[in-house]
């Protein structure tokens, strides 16, 4: 297809007096993975929740692949594929019959539900019950329940939260492929390491307003500072400088500290997503 | 990718897997096989004859000719006993059960606990002296001059009305034949309407009357299987999880009913071909009155799988249902004794549609305004169900 995989404009949703959403507006192109940042209450979830058409927009609008979210047309429902924050799995299948259900859903009739297992790494476990499963292994059912019908949108809502490092960057590997492979992904997380590691943009959502919307990239240069942070020996103390590498004084004053005995350290300072989204909302992302 | 998948095959594979999820469920399934296991259990153990015959208590002087004629006459025959106690008090004891009253193997009657009867007589049959007449002493010669002498009827508090009133009905036969004057009862012109076969000498034993209470049970108790599937879909957000694939909300609640109802009404045609009761004659209409009954359940399982938090929420509010609906159950152990309030309850048309069937061989046209009656709660139930549960789904 062409244009975006992914429409929303003006969006809106209200839980009676509280409005969840404000109008929010992006796109979300094929291949392409969205980073959707924000603390906990900030909307990303009420957001997925009227994209794939659990709940239906209180105003503006949206399409998934040129469907409009509104019309509750279960053909946009057939090529997107969601994983959830809850592990709403069935715990008495085993990780087999429960693709094969969902798969069944799709009227996929021979699954390749041993496939899919294999890409997370749960193929040797495809016949024992999930409720025997520990909690990275559900999350890792999750995801490949998301894929098994080969969405070309996919909606996953903070779907490393909570696990070991070895897991999350198995899933965080699984979702670049299917980005690869040219799904348009829409990803909510409160984590700014994965959401830099992965995205290829992102949007700082806050109180259901998106405050911010761009590449990693982009917003680092234009609200982090450059800086190197140095230890040097003081008599018979340890002292710390930063100094700004946007030239002058403080790269003066770092060329003359490498050239002295008394340097013990020197790291380099980027602006994380975190500074840049407390710098915006003036709240961090735990809460 | 783009795919077109039926309604049909969404909803087929949403009851696939609950038939799954339930074959996987240990508790319910062991539940459901002992609850089959047991009631079919119950019924081949209770007797299957009828002792009709009552033993009447009869205090009286001077009557002993009388009483040897109906003792020994058309009454004996009709299932009558007569014990005749020496007071009036010891009739009244005895039918109190303050006092005990065995037959020796020579037929005289001796009261225990009564003077100088402190033991029971070896090999001595006891009598339950649950009604009891105590004749005055110018009972033959009072009624012969036309007087009107008082009768006093004992009668324990579990006899049924109909029982008493027809003790009465005794009394005044021997008032009667005394002063020779007509009963004042009179018989139908036409004869009396019996339904189904007349089984007139072949009464419903314990056996039989159990039938439609059982195959009720058996409906009801897979509302606890259904109830708990459908919380633990609405609890664990599975649903939520289905509803973001093609399936619709009403492919879920077509799905559960389906289930549902295959799944109790299954159970029930099972029971009542164990109890070899399901017939080439009545399988149309009891397979009509399981279904009505199975989607009923099925309704209120919907409601109580909804409402319930967790699983002992969903067992209360499952036992807000059923409890009130099991008492009509009850009442076809006893005929004729349901009150107005009991016929007024939802479950009373299944459960008397099921009696009269099972019971009394009754066909269609006897039991069309039952199951009309009971088509009307199953709507009401039924369409409650889907609402509430729509509802739940919507809002998660």
């Amino acid at each position: 297809m062409t244009g975006p995989a992914i429409s929303v404009n003006a969006l809106r949703y209200s839980y009676g007096d509280l409005e969840a959403v404000k109008g929010i507006s992006f796109d979300v192109v094929p291949g392409e993975i969205l980073g959707f940042l924000g603390p906990n209450g900030a909307g990303k979830s009420t957001t997925i929740k009227v994209l794939t058409g659990q709940l239906p927009p209180g105003g503006g609008g949206a399409s998934v692949l040129g469907i409009d979210v509104s019309t509750d047309n279960p053909e946009m429902q057939a090529r997107i594929g969601v994983c959830f924050e809850e592990k709403n799995l069935y715990l008495n299948m085993s990780a087999k019959e429960n693709l094969e259900f969902f798969a069944s859903l799709y009227g996929i009739k021979d699954p390749d539900a041993i496939g899919v297992l294999r890409r997370v790494g749960l193929a040797d476990r495809a016949n024992d019950r999930v409720k025997t499963f520990s909690k990275g292994m559900r999350q890792r059912m999750m995801i490949s329940r998301a894929f098994i019908n080969h969405p070309d949108v996919l909606f996953l809502d903070e779907p490393t939260d909570g696990l070991d490092p070895g897991t999350a960057a198995a899933i965080r590997t699984t979702i670049q492929e299917e980005a690869a492979r040219g799904a348009a992904v829409l990803l909510t997380t409160h984590d700014m390491y994965e959401a830099d590691q992965l995205s290829d943009r992102v949007a700082f959502i806050n109180n259901g307003e998106i405050v911010e919307l761009d590449t990693p990239e982009n917003l680092k240069l234009r609200y982090g500072t450059r800086a190197a942070k140095v230890r040097l020996r003081d008599g018979d103390l340890v002292r710390e400088e930063t100094l700004p590498l946007d030239g002058g004084a403080g790269s003066a004053r770092l060329a003359e500290l490498v050239a002295s005995p008394d340097l013990l350290t020197m790291h380099t300072e980027e602006a994380t997503l975190e500074h840049i989204f407390i710098q915006l909302t003036g709240r961090g992302l735990g809460g | 990718m783009n795919r077109r998948v039926s309604r049909a095959a969404i909803i087929s594979s949403i009851v696939r897997k609950d038939f799954t999820e339930f074959s996987r469920d240990q508790l319910y399934v062991f539940l459901s096989i002992i609850g089959l296991v047991f009631f079919a259990l119950t019924y081949y153990l209770v007797p299957d004859t009828v002792d009709e015959t009552i033993t009447l208590g009869v205090h009286q002087t001077g009557m002993d000719a009388l009483v040897g004629q109906f003792q020994s006459g058309a009454a004996t025959t009709e299932g009558l006993d007569l014990v005749a106690l020496d007071t009036a008090d010891h009739l009244a004891a005895a039918v109190a059960g303050d006092l005990a009253v065995y037959r020796t193997s020579t037929g005289d009657i001796v009261v225990v606990g009564a003077g100088a009867e402190p033991q029971a007589p070896k090999g001595a049959e006891k009598l339950d002296l649950t009604i009891g007449i105590a004749f005055p002493d110018r009972f033959l010669r009072s009624t012969a001059a036309g007087e009107q002498p008082t009768v006093t009827v004992y009668t324990d508090a579990a006899v049924a009305p109909e029982i008493r009133s027809a003790m009465a009905s005794f009394v005044r036969e021997i008032a009667y034949s005394i002063t020779g004057d007509q009963l004042p009862v009179s018989q139908p012109a036409q004869g009396t309407a019996i339904l189904g076969p007349d089984r007139a000498g072949d009464q419903a034993s314990l056996r039989d009357k159990l039938r439609p209470m059982l195959a009720f049970f058996v409906l009801m108790i897979e509302t606890f299987a259904l109830s708990s599937l459908i919380a633990s879909e609405v609890m664990n957000r599975t649903v939520t999880a289905v509803l973001v694939t093609p399936a619709r909300v009403g492919d879920f609640l077509a799905a559960k009913t389906i289930y549902g109802t295959i799944l109790t009404s299954a159970q029930a045609l099972i029971l009542l071909l164990a109890l070899r009761t399901l017939t080439t004659g009545n399988w149309s209409t009891l397979l009509a009155t399981v279904l009505l009954g199975a989607v009923m359940f099925t309704g209120i399982a919907m409601i109580t799988g909804s409402a319930g938090k967790d699983f002992i929420g969903t067992l209360f509010y499952n036992m807000l249902f059923i409890l009130p609906l099991m008492i009509p159950a009850f009442s076809v152990l006893f005929p004729g004794t349901a009150a107005g309030w009991v016929k007024a309850m939802p479950s009373y048309p299944i459960i008397d549609t099921l009696n009269k069937v099972t019971t009394y061989g009754a066909g269609w046209s006897e039991v069309a305004d039952s199951l009309g009656v009971a088509l009307a709660w199953v709507v009401v139930f039924y369409v409650c169900g889907l609402l509430v549960l729509r509802r739940k789904v919507r809002t998660l």
